[in-house]
């Protein structure tokens, strides 16, 4: 698969809200609208459809949107962030490139707040419900510590260079009119915020969003007559291991070592570029220490010196390699990684205000979903 | 410190051998009899080998810590908030490196947990069940 091939010719997404009194269908119809609008097309000019297993399919979403002829659907099958910023890219450039589409859809939300709680499919897991659970090894945030006192063990981790994270992100949300978390933090605020599992604040988690976003990808040729300035997929790469879920956060060699550098190497050598190339990134940031490895593994930052790249403001806004310009997940909302790459998508367009990245020409977007892992790479031309 | 207080949902008999270890005071984990290997958690299939079926071995009490977090909001279903906070490590034996076993800290109050600390298992009793725990070594 070569890369410029494809572009993301639409975006949209709903209000992210802590909580919402509609239904995730509705949210998902009303995003899907909002990108086919943004891309200059109608309803009935998406032929293409990815869909997840988190969401409803297109049996069920493509009349509500409006789509008159599916000619082709599919479903991504890896988790979280992975699965829209990654993988249904990729799926999305060989339907058009085999000409079974002109224009895909890839809708994707989240509704934290539905019974069970964004916790509830661990507790689904039977290798979890019956060694984990009973000694209260339990839930994404004390999976994750457990992962940061590892590192820290490795390769040194302060208090404050884990606050760095956060902190840098949330400059970012407080010049993002929509974020879900706008107020300064310092590291006297950082403090203050409660204690989850150590070393991991309740500000070191991604947020709970029920929000729906959605994207639109079209041939570059035909992105050309778009609304928009062009924004190509130049290059995409899933990383995966063979750690299945129920032992992912336990057996693993070494537990934070997500696919990163494997997908990151794939999608630098689809583009033809490396890190030093980038003029800005999105990382999938679950959680701090997650992000942290994350921006070692797309070659941001050394291994190890991911935390120290926050702590010396180097992802703030001013700094030399701007890192989730909209305030991430942990503070701009939780739309697992596609609102990360809807807003490289638009950084690329330079249509930010106060928080655009000058000249903001190439953008990698890193996902994390569980044993998988994606690195797309985002070019205006 | 706190235990927490949470039943064992599984109705798995795959998984029965582990805390029918623990009620008679062993650790034991999941063999490979062709190999001789320990596949651990027990996988529902041994990858590759749809044949097999593994085999409960008991393992060394003594071993050490390769992670561990101090839980101060209990995620679990319910109301756990009068058993926290609490210390849950991924301890792994000496007989059986790379195969963690999660458990809480005991007898640890004037400890702290580290990465890599000495432990030995010792089992806890926690309402009508018997769960896994380590103790600073």
């Amino acid at each position: 698969m070569q890369g410029g091939k494809v572009a993301i010719t639409g975006v949209g997404e709903t209000p992210f809200l802590r909580r919402s009194e509609e239904s995730l269908t509705r949210m998902l119809v009303r995003a899907s609208l909002a990108a086919i609008a943004d891309a200059g097309l109608k309803p009935g000019d998406i032929d293409g459809y990815i869909g997840n297993r988190m969401v409803p399919g297109s049996d069920d979403l493509g009349p509500l949107i409006g789509m008159e002829d599916r000619a082709f659907t599919a479903v991504t099958d890896v988790a979280g962030g992975t699965a829209p910023a990654g993988q249904a890219l990729i799926l999305a450039q060989l339907a058009i490139e085999a000409g079974l589409a002109s224009h895909v859809l890839v809708p994707y939300g989240i509704q934290s707040t539905k019974p069970g709680g964004v916790y509830g499919f661990h507790a689904r897991e039977h290798l979890k419900a019956a060694f984990e659970m009973p000694v209260g090894f339990f839930g994404q945030p004390v999976y994750f510590a457990s992962m940061a006192n590892r590192y820290a063990h490795d390769h040194g981790l302060s208090e404050e260079e884990l606050a760095a994270v956060p902190i840098s992100y949330r400059k970012w949300a407080e010049i993002t009119p929509w974020a879900q978390r706008r107020e300064p933090m310092g590291m006297a605020e950082y403090r203050q915020s409660r204690m989850i599992s150590t070393p991991l604040r309740a500000v070191d988690c991604c947020l709970t969003t029920d929000a729906a976003c959605a994207y639109v990808v079209s041939a570059v040729e035909r992105a050309k007559d778009l609304p928009h300035p062009v924004v190509t997929v130049q290059g995409v790469g899933v990383g995966t291991n063979n750690y299945p879920h129920g032992v992912l956060f336990t057996q693993k060699p070494c537990t934070y070592a997500y696919p990163g550098k494997e997908s990151a190497a794939k999608a630098y050598a689809m583009a033809g570029v490396g890190a030093k190339d980038l003029d800005l990134a999105q990382v999938y940031d679950g959680f701090s220490i997650s992000a942290i490895v994350q921006t070692e593994m797309l070659g941001l930052a050394e291994p190890g010196e991911g935390a120290k790249f926050y702590a010396a403001g180097h992802g703030a806004p001013g700094g030399r390699m701007p890192v989730n310009t909209s305030g991430g997940h942990m503070s701009g909302g939780y739309v697992p990684g596609i609102n990360l790459l809807i807003e490289g998508v638009r950084q690329l367009r330079g249509q930010e205000g106060p928080r655009q990245v000058q000249n903001a020409r190439l953008c990698a977007v890193a996902g994390l979903g569980g044993n998988s892992h994606s690195t797309a790479i985002l070019a205006r031309i | 410190m706190g235990i927490p207080d949470y039943p064992v949902h599984s109705d798995d008999p795959q998984l029965q051998g582990f805390y029918d270890g623990l009620a008679a005071g062993e650790l034991r984990l999941t063999v490979d009899p062709d190999s001789g290997a320990y596949v651990w958690y027990p996988p529902e299939v041994v990858p590759g080998k749809p044949d097999a079926r593994l085999e409960w071995r008991a393992v060394s009490p003594e071993g050490h810590c390769y992670t561990y977090t101090t839980v101060h909001r209990c995620l679990l279903p319910g109301d756990h908030s009068q058993e926290v906070p609490y210390t849950v490590v991924l301890f792994e034996s000496d007989d059986a490196p790379g195969c963690r076993v999660p458990g809480v800290l005991v007898d640890a109050d004037h400890v702290t947990p580290a990465c890599g600390m000495r432990l030995s298992f010792r089992p806890v009793a926690v309402a009508d069940r018997v769960i896994a725990g380590f103790a600073p070594a």
